[in-house]
């Protein structure tokens, strides 16, 4: 391991292993974490590349927090094995791991100041006094709190705290960053704001991220890839895109977004691509148009049509949602507002169409 | 009804009658004696200069100002690391922990000295099992020295100075710590930079607490203490039984509570439990604002860096090993912290169903002899009865006034609030013993003297700060919005009162009244004082027996008193812990 005497915290020192961009950055090979008997995370594997952001997603009791936890060193794993940068780190505490972590409280130190919290990861690794302020200087005027150095955390707003969470965990250089719900605390519109921030930060470091939630719409948006779990093991990883476009799963499609099970044989009847064995058919409601029922229809190879009657209709802003019955099953639908397009209100006949080739088939 | 209805127009109002008790009992005869201890109208210092003339006053006060000096270090050493294994233990041994502190917290101080003696004792435990082996051939003098003193006192407060800290040590995020490791810091660099920083609240109101009450310790000292270790209190307690000179004994009395408000403003006693509050405030530590202190922190965090550099390269993706002794270090000390709060007590009831002639440990044969002498002989049983029934009268007067003035206290301003609640609870920060010479010369005036009205008066002074203060703590995590919904609602101020808020804060009402009862059941400095000869409660009869140590029917009163912080702790988690978990935080508060 390379160990030459550092005066500055450098940009993550570069390990024989780590310089070699075919190692991935963090590695879980059959990775079980049991508490008592009761499994948290089972046989988990799974790659992290360098410089991505990777987003592990799932309900409570998923076991992606354990997962970040055995990340972060908090936790070692029952049986696998945990790699960062080519070292086993199973047995490696948290405070001999290089790493930058966002938590879902933020954790900022209450009784040091901004300024002071800033410096910490800097002085654990020995940096000199100077060096150290003019660093936390630089770091604070790039997540915009130039003059709250000499805050202290509770003298800040939430989306504030944030950002010195952020700036926290990333002012040491680490070679990658955890975020635990990193965005749970904040409304609305500070949320999206920071996503887009968080974003950039994540462009301008190129730092490799890993980052835990169960809000889907979150994961969307910042990952490049996104780990779906369920019961302690992984469900589906891919894209944000494939994710959503294929889903490997009915779990899977309704986590990620809305999706309507077309259960009944009878709307697949005609031609087409038949079922495959164990599996059901689902579609995303914005693939569903809903026609008036007087309009001319027929089936054919690519289209398919159903007559159904409107449930219920919800206005919400940009989407118009209907909640359409269709023989036992209530499919939805998500149709854009515009100005030509007919409102349909509850009660009224009405006739569904969609692609065949929207249809996926996921397993149960 | 109508003067109630407008009082409760007024929150001040509601203060009034607690305000009334405390000036007619307490605080007018305070005034009264600091005047005349200052030899009023004439003003001079003449009997201050009496007092500290005479060498061996002098050496009474550093004695006394030692000694409480040595028991609150001795508390802090011990009770910091107990608090925090309490803390970071699982939930269910965490609860275990605490009430295993509680317990002897709510035990009777007199029982407890008592068993110390019974321990330590030329025939005590500890010697006979001595003898018995053969290590020794004379019995060890364990008792009547400084050392005695020590293990008595500490016996008593380590509780106090625990239950504090935990409830700062619990009120720390557990993030904080981990967040502190993945920056790097090691265990011992994240418990100094973050965890020990945030329990500092914790530490300093419970070393006030402890060493405020250890500079006006009275029977403890005195019943294992040698004649020369007489603290101060015992010296003005001598003073009042020869002479009862008022003007010495004023200028003694106000030396010793001018100690304890000198410590008290110095190190600045925040009685409300706000640990939030102070966790969060910028640094203004007492510490922090002198730069010398400064340098030495910011040299000492130099010296480690090239250290730092190295073990943060070094030491970079090297496993750990898991280590065994601390966790067995942890569990022996725990172990024996918690058996020297147990022991001497569980000790005591197993003596008192002896069934030789007097006392011994083992006991020879099992018997209920002291038990049916307890019961059976009318100076115990009397006693007893007397101290039960001035006990309910104190929790019915004070739990009236102090949660009339909680409630009142809770709708001022902050600022109003701080101060009157100080002035509030003087009688439990004050020096008991300044606090029974006071209330003696105010019960003169009203004849109350040697009666058993004016002895419940004496203790409900005191009874009322106990309720105030778990009321207010109660009040405190009240959400004041559903007063708001039930005035909404066409609830009057009395209905809402009775209808909304007392229901809700029953809780802590009845905790406070259970309080009061207990410290007046304990009570033997104030009643020994304001009792006269004629009123003989439990807590005198056995301070007579501790001090001459005649009938070991004290052994089986002394276990009956153990048994009843058990029922308090059923009562307790019965009426707190199933009804709001945010009591568990409020109780600790209170305790603090």
């Amino acid at each position: 391991m390379n160990m030459h005497a550092m005066n500055t915290a450098p940009r993550s020192e570069v390990d024989a292993a780590d310089v070699n961009q075919s190692v991935p950055q963090i590695q879980f090979s059959s990775v079980t974490k049991m508490y008592g008997s009761v499994p948290a995370v089972r046989d988990l594997s799974l790659t992290v590349r360098r410089g991505e952001f990777l987003t592990i997603l799932g309900p409570s009791g998923s076991g992606k927090t354990t997962t970040l936890m055995l990340l972060a060193g908090f936790e070692a794993p029952s049986s696998g094995d945990i790699m960062i940068a080519g070292h086993s780190v199973a047995s490696v505490p948290s405070y001999r791991r290089d790493q930058g972590i966002v938590f879902q409280s933020y954790a900022l130190f209450p009784h040091l100041t901004v300024a002071r919290n800033l410096e910490f990861p800097l002085e654990m690794r020995g940096m000199a006094p100077d060096q150290r302020k003019v660093r936390v200087a630089r770091m604070l005027e790039r997540v915009h709190l130039g003059e709250f150095g000499g805050r202290m955390p509770s003298q800040l707003s939430g989306g504030q705290q944030q950002r010195v969470a952020l700036a926290r965990a990333l002012i040491a250089d680490p070679p990658f960053l955890l975020l635990d719900e990193p965005l749970g605390a904040l409304d609305r519109n500070l949320r999206e704001q920071m996503q887009i921030e968080m974003k950039s930060l994540h462009k301008e470091f190129g730092i490799t991220t890993v980052c835990v939630t169960h809000d889907q719409e979150e994961a969307l948006t910042l990952s490049d890839r996104i780990v779906v779990m369920r019961a302690g093991r992984v469900e589906q990883i891919d894209t944000p895109e494939a994710l959503y476009d294929r889903p490997s799963s009915c779990f899977v499609a309704k986590f990620l977004g809305e999706a309507n099970i077309l259960e009944d044989a009878l709307l697949l009847a005609r031609g087409g691509n038949a079922p495959q064995i164990g599996t059901v058919a689902m579609i995303r409601p914005e693939r569903i148009s809903v026609l008036p029922k007087t309009a001319e229809w027929a089936q054919t190879d690519q289209r398919q049509y159903v007559a159904g009657a409107v449930d219920d209709m919800i206005f919400a802003g940009p989407l118009r949602k209907y909640h359409v019955r269709v023989g036992n099953n209530v499919l939805i639908v998500r149709e854009h507002v515009a100005a030509d397009q007919p409102v349909f209100q509850p009660g009224e006949e009405v006739c569904l169409t969609w692609l065949r080739s929207d249809i996926r088939f996921v397993s149960p | 009804m109508k003067l109630l209805r407008r009082m409760a127009k007024v929150p001040l109002g509601l203060t009034a009658p607690a305000f009334a008790l405390l000036l007619v009992v307490f605080g007018a005869p305070i005034t009264l004696l600091f005047l005349s201890s200052v030899n009023a109208p004439d003003f001079s210092f003449q009997y201050y200069g009496a007092f500290f003339a005479q060498p061996a006053n002098v050496r009474v006060l550093f004695q006394t100002i030692e000694i409480s000096l040595v028991a609150t270090a001795i508390c802090l050493i011990v009770g910091y690391p107990t608090a925090y294994l309490i803390v970071t233990a699982s939930k269910t041994l965490r609860m275990t922990l605490i009430a295993l502190v509680i317990i002897p917290y709510l035990t009777s101080g007199l029982a407890r000295t008592y068993a110390w003696i019974v321990i330590l004792g030329d025939r005590g435990v500890i010697n006979n099992i001595l003898l018995d082996v053969g290590l020794i051939d004379r019995p060890l003098q364990l008792i009547y020295n400084r050392t005695a003193v020590y293990i008595g006192m500490v016996h008593i407060m380590l509780p106090m100075m625990i239950l504090p800290l935990v409830s700062a040590m619990m009120g720390i995020d557990r993030s904080l710590m981990a967040a502190a490791r993945s920056m790097g810091a090691g265990p011992f660099t994240a418990f100094r930079r973050v965890f020990l920083p945030l329990s500092i609240p914790g530490a300093r109101s419970g070393s006030l607490l402890v060493f405020v009450f250890c500079l006006g310790f009275y029977i403890t000292p005195a019943a294992l203490g040698g004649l020369r270790d007489a603290m101060l209190s015992t010296f003005i307690a001598a003073e009042v039984n020869s002479s009862f000179d008022i003007p010495r004994i004023a200028a003694a009395s106000f030396i010793l509570l001018g100690f304890a408000i000198v410590v008290l403003s110095m190190v600045g006693l925040d009685l409300s439990g706000k640990q939030e509050q102070s966790q969060t405030r910028a640094p203004k530590g007492s510490m922090s604002r002198l730069p010398i202190v400064l340098v030495i922190k910011r040299n000492f965090s130099e010296i480690l860096r090239p250290y730092r550099v190295k073990r943060w390269t070094g030491r970079r993706y090297v496993p750990g090993a898991e280590r065994r002794w601390p966790k067995v270090v942890a569990i022996v000390f725990i172990v024996l912290v918690m058996a020297f709060l147990l022991f001497p007590g569980i000790i005591v009831v197993i003596m008192s169903f002896s069934s030789g002639a007097f006392l011994q440990f083992p006991p020879s044969g099992l018997s209920l002899q002291w038990y049916r002498s307890f019961f059976g002989d009318a100076s115990w049983s009397g006693a007893a009865w007397t101290s039960v029934e001035i006990g309910v009268e104190v929790a019915v007067i004070s739990t009236l006034l102090g949660t009339l003035a909680a409630f009142g206290l809770s709708r001022i301003s902050a600022r109003l609030r701080g101060v009157l609640t100080m002035i509030i609870i003087t009688p439990i920060t004050f020096p008991v013993i300044v606090v029974g010479i006071a209330t003696y010369l105010g019960l003169i005036q009203i004849g109350l003297i040697g009666t058993k009205g004016g002895i419940a008066l004496a203790h409900s002074i005191g009874a009322v700060g106990i309720v105030v203060v778990i009321v207010s703590a109660t009040l405190a995590n009240f959400d004041r919005t559903l007063e708001q919904a039930a005035k909404s609602m066409r609830a009057g101020p009395l209905q809402t009162f009775f209808r909304v808020t007392l229901p809700l804060i029953r809780p802590g009402v009845i905790g406070g009244a259970m309080f009061a009862f207990l410290q007046s059941f304990d009570e033997a400095v104030i009643t020994s004082l304001v009792g006269g000869l004629s009123v003989r409660t439990l807590p005198l009869k056995m301070l007579e027996n501790i001090r001459h140590q005649i009938d070991p029917t004290i052994a089986a009163v002394a276990s009956l008193l153990m048994l009843l912080p058990l029922i308090w702790m059923l009562v307790l988690y019965a009426v707190w812990w199933r009804s709001r978990p945010s009591m568990q935080r409020t109780l600790q508060e209170a305790a603090a």
